[in-house]
C-alpha cells in the first residue's frame, strides 16, 4: 500500500476507477438477473443458479461498500469540489445495487415453487427478459461513454418509459383479472420485480449524466422514479 | 496549475522557506548578547519550555513550522539543544490540536463524534504519554540528545565546529537583502534584529502554507490511491509507513491526521488503523525541521532537528512496537470519546485546558 503512493501518475482520472467498477456491477447485475429469469421462465433447477446469483450479490454488495469508502476517502482528501458527482455517485451504485437485489428477488420466486414457464405470458416474458437484457448493457455503455449526447438518454428512456409503462398495465390488469390467484399474483409480482430493475437501470443511466438535485426526479418535479 | 510548474514552485518555495530560516538566526545574531539570553530565559526550565513549545505551535498550528523556528534559534546559539529538546517535544503535543479541531466538526453527531474525537484523541494520548516517559529519560539521561548528537556528529562534525552547509551560502544573499532593507529604513540593533526575526517567522509561515498547500494538489491523487490501498488491508507497521510518506510529501501532519478525521467519522476507518498513521505523521513532520537545519551554521540545529526524530522513532518503540503498550493511548482516546459524547462541552474544554490553559500556566509559573 505503501508502494501505491509512488505507482502510476499523479493525475489519475478522478472518477474513472468508480465507473469502471460501476459498470462491472451493472455487468454482474445482468448476469443476475439472467440467470433468475431464466429459472423463473424456463425449467431450469432454481437450486442450480442459486449459489451463483446469491455470490454474486454480495460480490455486488462488497463492490458498493469499497466504492462508498472510496467516495469518503476522495472528499478527506481533495476537499468538497467535487461532491455532486460524489453523491451522484453513491445513489448510482444504490441503484446498481437495488437492481441486484431484485434479480435475488426474482429467484426467490421460482425458490418457493413459482414456475411461469407453462404461462400464456411465457412467449411475452421470454421476449420481454431479453429486451430488459440488452439495456443492462446499454446502461453499461451510457455509464462509461463521458460524452453521452441528451439525444442518446432521451432515446433510451422514451424505451425504459415505454417498457415499465406496460409493465405497469399488466400489473393492474391482474388487479382485476378474473384469473384464479395463484396465477395472477406471481405474475404480477414478477413484473413488478421488472418494472423497478427497468426503472433502476434508468436511473442510473439519468444518475450519471443529470444534475444531482434533479437526480430520480422527472421533468419540473412533477412525479419521481419509482425503484 | 500544471504539474511541473508547481513543481518548479514548490522547489522555489523550499528556497525561500530555507531564507526565512537563515533570517532567524541571522536577526538574533544582530540583537546584543543580553537581549538573546533574556528572550530565552523562560526556556531554561524543561517545563516551561514544553510548554513554550506546545503554544508556540498551536498559535502556528503547525509544528513543521515551530520546530523550524525552534532549529533557526538553536543555530544562533543563543537556545542550547537542552532547552530546544523539551521545546519540540511541546511541538508534537500542540500540533495535534489541528485534527482535535477537526474532529469537533463532528460534534452534532455521537457515533459519529465518538470515532473522529477518539481518532484525533489518540494522536494527544500518544503525544502526552511519549512526553511522560521520554522527557524525564532525557532530563535523567539525555538519551535523546545524545543520540541526535552522535548522528549529527557523523553526518556534519562537532557541535563546537562552525558548520559550513552548502545551503546557508545559497541563501546568504536575500538574507542579506532583508537585513539592508531594514537598514535602509533606519532600524539598528535590537529592533534591526527583532524586525529580521519577524521577517523570517512570517517567510517560514508564508513558505510553509503554500509548500503545504502545492505539495497537496501534487500529491493528492497519490495520497488518494495509497489510502485506499491502505483501507483494503488493514492497518499496521504499513499504514505507519503512509502516514510517513505521506507526510513527507505535503510537509504536513496535521493534514495528514486532519484527513483521517472525516474517515475516521464515517466509520471508514477503525481507530486501531488510523493510529499507526498518526504515528507515521508525527516522524515524517521532522522532515521539515531538518531541512531548516541545512541552512543553518551551527550542527548544533541538525542535533536538535534529530533530537526531533529520535523522539517519535523512540516514542513508537516503546508505545506501538511493545505490544503491551499498543492499546494504552487506544483506550484512553475511547474513554475520552465516550465521556465527551456524554458531555459535547467536555470536548471544547479538553482543546482549551490541554492546548491553552495548562500550557499557558506553566510558562508563567514556571518560566
Amino acid at each position: 500500500m505503501v508502494l501505491a503512493f509512488f505507482k502510476g501518475s499523479s493525475s489519475d482520472g478522478d472518477f474513472e476507477h468508480i465507473v469502471t467498477r460501476s459498470i462491472s456491477m451493472l455487468a454482474d447485475a445482468r448476469h443476475s438477473f439472467d440467470l433468475a429469469t431464466l429459472a423463473l421462465l424456463t425449467d431450469a433447477d432454481p437450486a442450480s443458479v442459486a449459489e451463483d446469483i446469491r455470490d454474486t450479490d454480495q460480490r455486488i454488495n462488497d463492490a458498493e461498500q469499497d466504492l462508498r469508502s472510496e467516495l469518503i476517502v476522495h472528499v478527506s482528501v481533495k476537499g468538497g469540489a467535487d461532491i455532486g458527482s460524489v453523491l451522484g455517485f453513491t445513489l448510482l451504485l444504490k441503484k446498481i445495487e437495488r437492481i441486484g437485489d431484485q434479480a435475488k428477488n426474482i429467484l426467490e420466486l421460482s425458490e418457493a415453487g413459482v414456475q411461469l414457464s407453462g404461462t400464456p405470458e411465457a412467449e411475452d416474458l421470454l421476449a420481454g427478459r431479453q429486451v430488459l437484457s440488452a439495456l443492462f448493457a446499454e446502461a453499461g455503455e451510457l455509464l462509461g461513454d463521458q460524452d453521452t449526447s441528451e439525444e442518446a438518454l432521451v432515446d433510451y428512456a422514451m424505451r425504459v418509459d415505454a417498457i415499465t409503462a406496460e409493465h405497469q398495465a399488466k400489473i393492474d390488469g391482474f388487479m382485476t383479472s378474473e384469473r384464479p390467484g395463484k396465477e395472477v399474483v406471481p405474475l404480477a409480482i414478477y413484473y413488478r420485480y421488472l418494472r423497478r430493475t427497468a426503472a433502476n437501470l434508468l436511473g442510473v443511466v439519468r444518475t450519471s449524466a443529470k444534475p444531482f438535485p434533479h437526480a430520480d426526479y422527472l421533468e419540473a418535479g412533477a412525479v419521481d422514479t419509482d425503484d | 496549475m500544471r504539474g511541473p510548474i508547481r513543481s518548479a514552485l514548490v522547489f522555489a518555495l523550499i528556497y525561500v522557506f530555507l531564507v526565512g530560516v537563515s533570517s532567524l538566526e541571522a536577526g538574533i545574531k544582530i540583537m546584543g548578547q543580553d537581549t538573546q539570553e533574556s528572550l530565552f530565559s523562560a526556556a531554561g526550565n524543561p517545563l516551561a519550555a514544553l510548554c513554550i513549545g506546545i503554544l508556540g505551535t498551536v498559535l502556528v498550528q503547525s509544528s513543521s513550522a515551530s520546530t523550524s523556528v525552534i532549529v533557526g534559534l538553536v543555530a544562533t546559539g543563543a537556545l542550547g539543544v537542552d532547552e530546544a529538546v523539551p521545546m519540540v517535544m511541546g511541538a508534537n503535543i500542540g500540533t495535534t490540536v489541528t485534527n482535535t479541531l477537526v474532529s469537533l466538526g463532528h460534534i452534532r453527531q455521537s457515533n459519529e463524534f465518538r470515532r473522529a474525537f477518539a481518532a484525533a484523541t489518540v494522536h494527544d494520548f500518544f503525544n502526552v504519554l511519549a512526553v511522560a516517559i521520554l522527557l524525564p529519560l532525557e532530563l535523567l539521561t539525555g538519551a535523546i540528545s545524545s543520540t541526535a548528537e552522535w548522528i549529527s556528529e557523523r553526518l556534519v562534525g562537532s557541535a563546537e565546529i562552525e558548520w559550513n552547509s552548502p545551503i546557508k551560502k545559497w541563501v546568504k544573499e536575500p538574507v542579506g537583502w532583508i537585513k539592508d532593507l531594514w537598514d535602509a529604513l533606519g532600524t539598528s540593533g535590537n529592533v534591526q534584529g527583532g524586525l529580521v526575526v519577524a521577517s523570517g517567522l512570517v517567510i517560514i509561515l508564508i513558505a510553509l502554507t503554500f509548500i503545504t498547500r502545492n505539495m497537496r494538489h501534487l500529491v493528492a491523487d497519490r495520497v488518494e490511491r495509497s489510502v485506499n490501498a491502505m483501507l483494503s488491508r488493514g492497518g499496521g507497521m504499513v499504514a505507519l509507513l503512509l502516514g510517513l510518506v505521506i507526510t513527507i510529501a505535503v510537509q504536513s501532519s496535521s493534514i495528514t491526521t486532519s484527513i483521517l478525521i472525516p474517515l475516521a467519522g464515517a466509520g471508514v476507518i477503525a481507530l486501531r488503523n488510523a493510529y499507526p498513521v498518526t504515528l507515521g505523521a508525527n516522524v515524517g513532520t521532522t522532515i521539515t525541521a531538518l531541512l531548516a537545519s541545512l541552512a543553518a551554521s551551527s550542527p548544533a540545529s541538525l542535533t536538535v532537528a534529530l533530537a526531533h526524530t529520535t523522539f517519535n522513532v523512540l516514542g513508537i518503540f516503546l508505545l506501538y512496537v511493545l505490544p503491551f503498550a499498543r492499546n494504552v493511548p487506544i483506550r484512553g482516546a475511547e474513554r475520552l470519546a465516550d465521556l465527551a459524547v456524554e458531555r459535547r462541552s467536555m470536548a471544547v474544554a479538553y482543546v482549551a485546558v490541554v492546548f491553552i490553559v495548562l500550557p499557558l500556566i506553566g510558562v508563567l509559573a514556571l518560566g
